[in-house]
């Protein structure tokens, strides 16, 4: 494993982060559960404090100082949003609270709308719930059927049997980027490209994409991308959904309120301009302003950086699992760089049910996820009714590695010597 | 690691229980059936039980399903000190159970084992690993039908 001379990104970034400076169950804290959320680095804490004790004020809705400074922070948040994912326009960012609530925009605006009975929708087994149930609803709705992509022998998506499902039926392709279970990199561009050889709209879900590699959606060509600030150090209630200009435009309004309208009559209204059409009622400002600053945080390091930095521990955090014959990995292997899949690895170990595993890692300060991840179907998929999970970030040290496959080896001897 | 706090979680018979259990299966005849299900964490437990005529007493309890040590053993410790007993009986230990989760309560000389889960009690998280079996007999016995609809949910 060849680590490079200069100081890891993790050392240079630790003090970032004042929630890792604690110490749990007597323990230093090593937080390894980041794929269900990260940790906020003291530039997004300040922007917060800093709106509210300078800045508050409604946006869009007054003409005096504040209200035009928090306007104008939270536009221009947006614009950084923008940026991050390479959008054309400023206006095909739409704020949500959540990726969650960005994929039920595009469910109930445009699903509800446009599917019809027959119409087939795709996704995978490796959805999220959050990609999955409000396509169930849509389904359920139109009488559009839902068809799923499976997996490899590698357990990764299976894109000739991706190919063999679309069709002129085929209207909708949504899928993971990056899977928050198996950490497979999925081919969005190629998958994005095939659907629309057949006309197909294409969302991506990049919830585990966005925090961790660059996004281009214009190289994607994707019609829609959904993510959430929590993943990657913003503060939570913000994430945002991005969508093609035209497309957004054709779709109707999903929610109805305020700062949403252009002129509004009691028994009728025209709706506002994008991207403001998507957003009624008053936004989370200062949640806003923070997925800002958290972005403004990772380009000052580089995405690439990032990316290349968590190779690097991906490579190490294999290679010290495989230490312990009990553990058995879903997901691809990584390459000999670490390259290849996300910085996760979502585990069984013997015996050992993920949940005493859990409780037990976190006697020793270790935090990391048990149970079905809100990936419940590709559970059943792969067999097993819960696994465990340790997900990466770019604050995590080789030496959190190394504690954590400590705790972990105690943890199955724990159980073993006991069954004897 | 701090072995000693999880040795007051994992006692010696919580794990035995848990490689061997001993009431795992399904009662015959099956005179009420209930699903249980933890949906955080996935945890699964199916109780049948067999009731002596007038249906007023225990006559036998089983479990399947899939979960923690610490789910399956207070399964099989509950089927185990279940035999027998009324149902009026069954549902007094049931609260006496829960109670003892909260820290407030433990059990007579007769049923001491079930007094291995109270290291629980230490671990809130876990709670619902060690209550869902308790729940779902409640309903099971609670219930007029032998095979109610739907399961119980420990949200
Ligand atoms: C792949 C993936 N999709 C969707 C979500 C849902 O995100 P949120 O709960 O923030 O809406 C998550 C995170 O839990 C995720 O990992």
């Amino acid at each position: 494993m060849a680590f490079t001379t200069a100081k890891p990104l993790a050392h240079l970034v630790r003090a970032d982060f004042p929630i890792l400076q604690q110490q749990i169950n007597g323990k230093p804290l090593v937080y390894l559960d980041n794929a269900a959320t990260s940790q906020k680095p003291t530039a997004v804490l300040e922007a917060l404090r800093s709106y509210y004790e300078l800045d508050n004020a409604n946006v869009h809705r007054g003409v005096h100082t504040l209200s035009s400074r928090a306007t104008d922070a939270y536009e221009g948040a947006r614009d950084k949003v923008a940026a991050f994912v390479n959008a054309a326009s400023r206006q095909e960012i739409i704020y949500t609270r959540n990726a969650s609530e960005a994929i039920n925009l595009v469910a109930y605006a445009w699903g509800m709308n446009t599917l019809q009975a027959g119409d087939e929708i795709i996704l995978t087994v490796m959805e999220h719930h959050s990609n999955l149930i409000p396509w169930q609803f849509v389904a359920q709705r139109t009488g559009a059927v839902l068809k799923f992509v499976e997996l490899t022998e590698t357990e990764e998506f299976d894109f000739e049997q991706y190919l063999s499902l679309l069709s002129d039926k085929t209207k909708l392709v949504s899928v993971v980027h990056v899977s928050n279970t198996l950490g497979c990199i999925n081919p969005v561009k190629e998958i994005t490209a095939a659907a629309h050889r057949y006309g197909a709209r294409v969302l991506i879900d990049a919830c585990q994409s966005a925090p961790h590699i660059p996004l281009d959606v214009q190289d994607i060509d994707c019609d829609w991308l959904v993510a959430s600030g929590h993943k990657m150090c913003a503060p939570t209630g913000i994430g945002f959904l991005y969508g093609k200009l035209a497309l957004l435009r054709a779709m109707p309004p999903f929610l109805g309120g305020g700062e949403m309208i252009a002129d509004v009559f009691l028994d009728q209204a025209t709706y506002a301009d994008l991207p403001h059409k998507f957003e009624a009622g008053t936004p989370a400002i200062a949640e806003a302003i923070g997925l800002g600053a958290a972005i403004d945080y990772l380009s000052a390091i580089g995405m690439d950086k990032i990316a290349n930095y968590e190779h690097e521990l991906t490579a190490y955090l294999f290679e010290r699992l495989a230490e312990i014959p009990e553990v058995r990995i879903y997901g691809p292997r990584p390459k000999a760089d670490g390259s290849g899949r996300a910085a996760l690895a979502s585990f069984t170990a013997g015996d050992v049910h993920p949940h005493d595993l859990s409780t037990i890692l976190d006697q020793a300060g270790v935090a990391i996820r048990a149970g079905h991840h809100c990936t419940q179907p590709l559970h059943r998929y792969l067999k097993v009714q819960s696994t465990a999970r340790a997900s990466l970030y770019f604050y995590n040290t080789r030496e959190e590695i190394d504690v954590f496959i400590q705790a972990l080896k105690e943890a199955v001897e724990f159980f073993g010597t006991l069954f004897g | 690691m701090s072995l000693d706090n999880l040795r007051d979680l994992y006692q010696q018979v919580i794990l035995e229980r848990y490689k061997k259990p001993r009431y795992r299966g399904k009662t015959d005849p099956v005179d009420r059936y209930q699903k249980g299900h933890n949906p955080s964490c996935g945890d699964t437990i199916e109780l049948t039980v067999h009731l002596n005529e007038a249906g007023d007493r225990i006559e036998d309890v089983r479990f399947e399903g899939e979960g923690c040590a610490i789910a399956m053993a207070s399964a099989d410790l509950m089927a185990e000190a279940m035999r027998g007993r009324s149902v009026e009986e069954a549902l007094g230990m049931i609260q006496r159970f829960q109670n003892m989760m909260q820290g407030k309560d433990e059990f007579p000389h007769e049923f001491r084992k079930l007094n291995v889960m109270q290291g629980v009690s230490q671990f809130p998280v876990r709670i619902k690993c060690a209550t869902l079996t308790w729940h779902t007999l409640r309903a099971a016995l609670e219930a007029a039908t032998p095979q109610p609809a739907g399961f119980v949910s420990n949200e």
